[in-house]
């Protein structure tokens, strides 16, 4: 499978980069073919500018070659991994703002001739969601996780209902010791290798 | 009352940028207090750094980026958010202004070791949600309303315990008449003057 792998995280070094790390080596070793997106280190810019505003509805949305080079593997993907740290129960302003710029008429979706939303990411297969929460498990699901409802739901939404979805989730992990964080990797690894 | 707007979209020319404006009137008429932050004009950069993210803990005022934002979020007693709802939540350009601003000293506290915040803004008693929908209402519910539930449950823990939520959406924008648009300003702009 075609394999995009997209990380949201500024530091690196950070538990999320050694997690991206994993999930790509795994994906590899299974035979996949994997395009990793570090979208902090690649300077993405997160706000969609007036310009990019104003020519969304129009025939060519993009404007940025950066956003072109990306949503030309988002056409070929067949399975989606994205990687973030979970921040006030939803994904990094960086990785929302790429699902905004990337993700526009065309390419994340369609309007048919009345308006409507319609699928065009019907190619991907697979779409996995891995991310590390501050908070415990029971307050996050009391807020509700958004970041993972915007995936889960909001894309797919996109993809179509033959999609699966995989979801792995670290939470507390402020207070995580380094075993908890190494058990998390493996189970990363684990579950990537079996795609 | 001690309003602080925080408005964020691209366009001057949009439904949000008409939106805001009757937010303002309805503010300004029944005598309010008022602060405006619009965020796209400010230049505000949305991407939290690496060095705020490896100081994400230490004393807010090592952060002069943010210090006039914090003033701000200590002032009001309503906040009052004006954005476009794009993949069912705020835009990347208000999401970086929660992520780099509503950090631990002006939101919350973290006690030391522990893991469960404790809330700073107790001054807020109520947060204002004007927003703006492509798709219809159902489509809004599938995806789980996230940018509904990041304002009134993830920010509104943060404020006072009796905090009150004001939700002012206008669905189906994409498709909807110009009546549907305009009936959705005058509503705006009502609702706003009504709050005490």
């Amino acid at each position: 499978m075609q394999v995009l792998v997209v990380l949201a995280h500024p530091t690196a070094g950070s538990l999320n980069h050694a997690i991206a790390d994993r999930a790509c080596t795994a994906l590899r070793t299974a035979g996949h073919e994997v395009h990793l997106l570090d979208l902090y280190a690649l300077g993405f810019r997160a706000a969609m500018s007036a310009d990019e505003r104003a020519a969304y509805h129009t025939d060519q949305p993009i404007l940025d070659p950066l956003v072109r080079e990306h949503a030309q593997l988002v056409r070929t993907a067949e399975a989606f991994v994205f990687v973030y740290p979970t921040w006030w129960s939803s994904m990094p302003a960086v990785l929302k703002g790429w699902l905004e710029r990337v993700f526009v008429p065309g390419v994340g979706f369609k309007f048919n001739e009345a308006g409507k939303v319609r699928p065009a990411l019907g190619h991907v297969r697979r779409l996995v969601g891995i991310s590390t929460y501050g908070s415990p498990w029971p307050y996050v699901k009391a807020v509700n996780d958004n970041g993972r409802r915007t995936i889960m739901r909001t894309i797919r939404i996109n993809t179509g209902t033959f999609t699966r979805t995989n979801w792995l989730g670290l939470y507390a992990v402020d207070t995580a010791t380094a075993e908890q964080r190494e058990r998390f990797l493996e189970r990363v690894e684990r579950r990537m290798r079996s795609l | 009352m001690k309003a602080l707007v925080v408005y964020a979209h691209p366009t001057p020319d949009s439904l949000c940028a008409a939106a805001r404006d009757r937010v303002l009137a309805g503010l300004a008429a029944a005598g309010h207090e008022v602060r405006l932050l619009d965020l796209y004009a400010d230049g505000f950069v949305p991407e939290l750094s690496s060095w705020e993210r490896e100081h994400h803990l230490d004393d807010p005022s090592t952060k002069p980026d943010i210090a006039a934002h914090a003033d701000h979020l200590r002032w009001c007693d309503t906040l009052v958010l004006v954005y476009p709802t794009w993949y069912s939540g705020q835009p990347a350009m208000l999401k970086g202004w929660i992520d780099r601003v509503w950090v631990r000293g002006v939101a919350y506290e973290l006690p030391e070791g522990g893991n469960r915040i404790r809330p700073l803004l107790q001054h807020i008693r109520r947060i204002v949600v004007v927003t703006t929908h492509g798709s219809p209402k159902w489509v809004n519910v599938v995806q789980g309303e996230g940018g509904k539930r990041v304002a009134f449950r993830s920010l509104r823990v943060l404020c006072s315990r009796r905090c009150r939520t004001t939700w002012l959406a206008l669905y189906g924008a994409d498709t909807g008449s110009h009546e549907l648009r305009t009936a959705f300003l005058d509503r705006v702009e009502r609702t706003v003057r009504s709050l005490r």
